[in-house]
């Protein structure tokens, strides 16, 4: 069996560089690869095509070309998509799909469409609100119609059979990541953030029975570590919808003497966090599945009267031991601009020790967060202090 | 031949000051059915009405019908800025905790219900300083009910999700949702192929479901013979609207965009009656005594442009004068040609519902690149344009986008292009210096192709 360490190099290879990741796999099987954009994107349908399913991923390259098809006031992540497009960076692709209705992103896919003329690019677009009782057959024919674009675009016929085992899958390894989170939680494993960013980003570009090869082995390591107790601050980190925040963000917050035991990040737990139902339909099961994971972890893409973010943010805290809060909001993240407020009223009212940190693709003035961090961090100690202090 | 009342020919004998626009009269009495309007909802809880705050697209005949008072959040954010009164709510959107970059629709009217919601959230521990409790911006009647039926921007359902918060969760709440007109399949275009037909479907069926939550909110029946009225009036508005507009092809132009401009507010939300109708005979018969007459709308036009993009309200007048300084004819934009009720032949006035959601899905930001593209480029053969001016609304991707693709489009069909930033409602986003240069470059350009 391998080591830990060598099974995550594998993996922040593969996470590092999923364009190559996906040339490999298809020089190697023969078969296509469908990028798709987030964050409601039911990769199983990409698989049962037989077609390497691979969440398009924001590059760390800075924008030249793409400027010039979309403006500088757009989120990160939705520039580094037309700027991939206009370098050429999505050779590998065969096609791409998308459900999702920011108006950021399908602006940004809109343009790509017009740079990359020849290649197909789907939109099923997933009703945003929840609430309604013709959302879910309006979603159902959006996962037929999917299902039948990609039957037609791979020239594969997409069984119910092949479905189910491909939720199977995908399950599995839903459940191997949130096995991660639970160990990180109970502070049994000493994992970084960081290294939880690969392990999700991994699983977003990777052939699934390989990841699940991957991960089987690292969870057995994991499940004989016995990490030792910490006297770091513990936290939750909350956002960052769609893409990864940049892992240097996330060094800096651990050396400044915290852990993170927690997360609803997209690449993190939010990614993870529902399997879909493994009886009956497959095609009804991934449609429940759009709506179970709103109900798991309320997102603010979505429109739905009955969960908050709020709420699930400081029921996470209460089961992590997170003593604080660091929210990430990729820069002009609309959704979690507007949400934000709720957030934060909910954190002041449960007296949570919480900071806003706002990303960009462009970089980040990391000392000047460092001291943001560190003050916070500072606060948090002087309050556990004071509150075991006698009077 | 007059073809005009006689109140509004004192307003026809003035010249434009030099270099300045010359403005049609007949849009002041708009403007006066616009204060009318919203001075009466001001007085809607003293007068024991109901009242519905909602976004997005022009459900006002079906409010009108079920006898309730409606404020339209972008309107009225818009109305704030054009009146240079944005300033307390979205200060108070700020110490709530909204961030600059975000819509600024969206913070003026979540300002305001944050205004209207302020002695709750202060027991709430939200400090909430400084906010003047005179300032326009208070004077919303706080809602019964919410109705979102935002397209082409998922912000606006967004936004409405937190209204409903800001309000405790405790008012009902109506969402229609409508896909992207994407174009997936080869016959898919404007106003044709089957997603164009699913998707009116679709909405048509989510407004009769609509009907049915304000009727369980009224406790009345909606009265249809009132909704087919309105969009009676409404249809005959619009078809005048349009038969004015395409008056203004005539070289040099005798009303311009900025004109258009001042005419959305009625066609956008007023009620549909004989009084909307009237206002845009008036306008349609100025501009038909202005061609009889030889009247234009700059003194010297020599270059004719569209505008593409959302509207700028806190800077209507200035950028008006901006280009009719430069002697730059604004004939054409998106945000007023190609938008409010303008497929008039689409409403059938007996069965209307279907048609309203086909003008619904018809948002002008709720295409394809490709669709507003060539929808400009029609628009610019029709107007004889010269070249394209892109405002970049710094808070608004809504409208940004498709436009860095309609300029390219623009480009290779050989029209010129430019762009300037600002914003709807936040006037921190212009950049005067920028429109100056950007603005002259493109018109020498135009002029040297022109030699």
């Amino acid at each position: 069996m391998r080591k830990t360490d060598e099974i995550m190099a594998t993996l922040t290879r593969v996470a590092d560089d999923p364009n190559a990741y996906a040339e490999n796999w298809k020089r190697a099987h023969e078969g296509k690869v469908i990028g798709v954009f987030p964050m409601n994107f039911p990769s199983e349908l990409v698989h049962a095509a037989g077609a390497l399913p691979v969440v398009v991923q924001e590059s760390r390259a800075p924008i030249t070309l793409g400027r010039s098809l979309l403006y500088e006031y757009y989120c990160g992540y939705t520039r580094s998509l037309t700027d991939q497009a206009a370098t050429n960076q999505f050779d590998v692709f065969d096609a791409f799909f998308l459900v999702d209705h920011c108006v950021a992103l399908l602006g940004a896919v809109d343009a790509m469409r017009f740079e990359l003329p020849n290649k197909p690019i789907f939109l099923a677009q997933y009703t945003a609100s929840m609430d309604e009782a013709w959302t879910p057959p309006e979603i159902r024919k959006k996962v037929e119609s999917l299902r039948s674009r990609l039957a037609e675009l791979c020239g594969a016929t997409i069984s119910d059979g092949a479905l189910a085992d491909s939720i199977r899958k995908f399950n599995r390894n839903r459940q191997w990541l949130r096995r991660v989170y639970d160990l990180r939680r109970s502070g049994r494993i000493g994992i970084t953030a960081r290294q939880m960013q690969v392990l999700v980003k991994s699983s977003m570009v990777m052939d699934i029975d390989e990841h699940n090869a991957s991960l089987a082995e690292l969870v057995a390591n994991l499940e004989l570590e016995q990490a030792g107790g910490s006297a770091l601050v513990r936290l939750h980190l909350s956002g960052h919808f769609c893409h990864a925040p940049p892992a240097e963000l996330l060094d800096m917050i651990e050396e400044c003497g915290a852990v993170v035991v927690d997360d609803d990040l997209f690449t993190g737990f939010r990614y993870i966090s529902t399997d879909v139902v493994e009886f009956g339909d497959p095609v009804d099961a991934l449609t429940q599945w759009y709506f179970d994971r709103n109900t798991n972890v309320p997102c603010a893409t979505r429109a739905q009267k009955t969960v908050d973010w709020e709420t699930y943010l400081v029921n996470s805290l209460e089961k992590s031991g997170a003593e604080g809060v660091i929210i990430l909001m990729a820069k002009f993240c609309e959704p979690h601009m507007l949400y934000y407020p709720e957030l934060r009223k909910e954190l002041i009212r449960k007296e949570i020790p919480h900071l806003l940190i706002e990303t960009e693709h462009e970089g980040l003035p990391i000392e000047s967060l460092r001291t943001r961090v560190e003050a916070l961090l500072e606060g948090m100690r002087r309050a556990a202090f004071a509150s075991a202090t006698p009077a | 031949m007059s073809l005009i009342a006689e109140p509004l020919k004192s307003h026809l004998s003035a010249r434009p000051s030099e270099g300045l626009s010359h403005r049609l009269s007949s849009t002041k009495s708009g403007g006066k059915l616009i204060a009318d309007y919203w001075d009466r909802l001001f007085t809607a809880r003293e007068r024991g009405a109901t009242v519905v705050w909602y976004n997005g697209a022009a459900l006002n005949p079906i409010f009108q019908a079920a006898g309730i008072e409606w404020c339209h959040g972008e309107a009225f954010g818009a109305r704030l800025a054009a009146m240079h009164h944005e300033e307390p709510a979205q200060k108070m959107g700020e110490e709530y905790g909204y961030i600059n970059e975000l819509c600024s629709y969206a913070r003026t009217t979540l300002g305001c219900a944050v205004l209207t919601k302020r002695a709750s959230l202060s027991e709430a521990g939200v400090s909430l300083a400084g906010a003047d409790q005179d300032t326009p911006a208070s004077r919303l009647p706080a809602p019964d009910f919410f109705v979102n039926a935002y397209a082409g921007c998922s912000t606006g359902q967004q936004w409405d999700e937190i209204s409903y918060r800001l309000f405790n969760k405790q008012l009902p709440f109506f969402k229609v949702s409508y896909p992207l007109l994407w174009g997936n399949k080869p016959d898919a275009g404007y106003l044709r192929g089957e997603e164009w037909e699913d998707a009116s479907k679709y909405v048509a069926n989510q407004l009769y479901k609509l009907i049915e939550f304000i009727e369980a909110q009224t406790g009345r029946k909606l009265n249809w013979d009132v909704l087919r009225e309105s969009m009676h009036y409404i249809k005959r508005a619009s078809q005048l609207r349009l038969e004015a507009m395409a008056l203004c092809r005539a070289k040099p132009a005798p009303a311009t965009f900025w004109d258009w401009i001042a005419s959305i507010a009625p066609i956008n939300f007023l009620p549909g009656n004989q009084a909307l109708v009237d206002y845009f005979a008036g306008v349609k018969a100025e501009i038909e005594q202005r061609l009889l007459d030889g009247v234009t709308a700059l003194p010297n036009e020599r270059y004719r442009l569209a505008f593409d993009g959302i509207m700028n309200w806190n800077k209507v007048g200035w950028l008006a004068n901006k280009f009719a300084q430069n002697n730059a004819a604004v004939l054409v934009g998106r945000y007023t040609h190609n938008s409010f009720w303008q497929e008039p032949q689409l409403i059938d006035e007996d069965n209307p519902i279907l048609g309203m959601a086909q003008h619904y899905l018809l948002c002008p930001f709720n295409h394809s690149a490709k669709v507003l593209g060539e929808l400009m480029l029609k628009d610019c053969a029709g107007y004889a344009i010269d070249g394209v001016v892109f405002h970049a609304t710094r808070t608004c991707r809504s409208a940004s986008n498709g436009q860095m693709v309609m300029a390219k489009m623009a480009q290779r069909a050989g029209i010129q292009t430019m762009f300037f930033e600002g914003d709807v409602a936040d006037a921190a986003f212009y950049k005067d210096a920028v429109l100056e240069s950007r603005l002259e470059a493109m018109l020498e350009t135009i002029d040297v192709r022109r030699r």
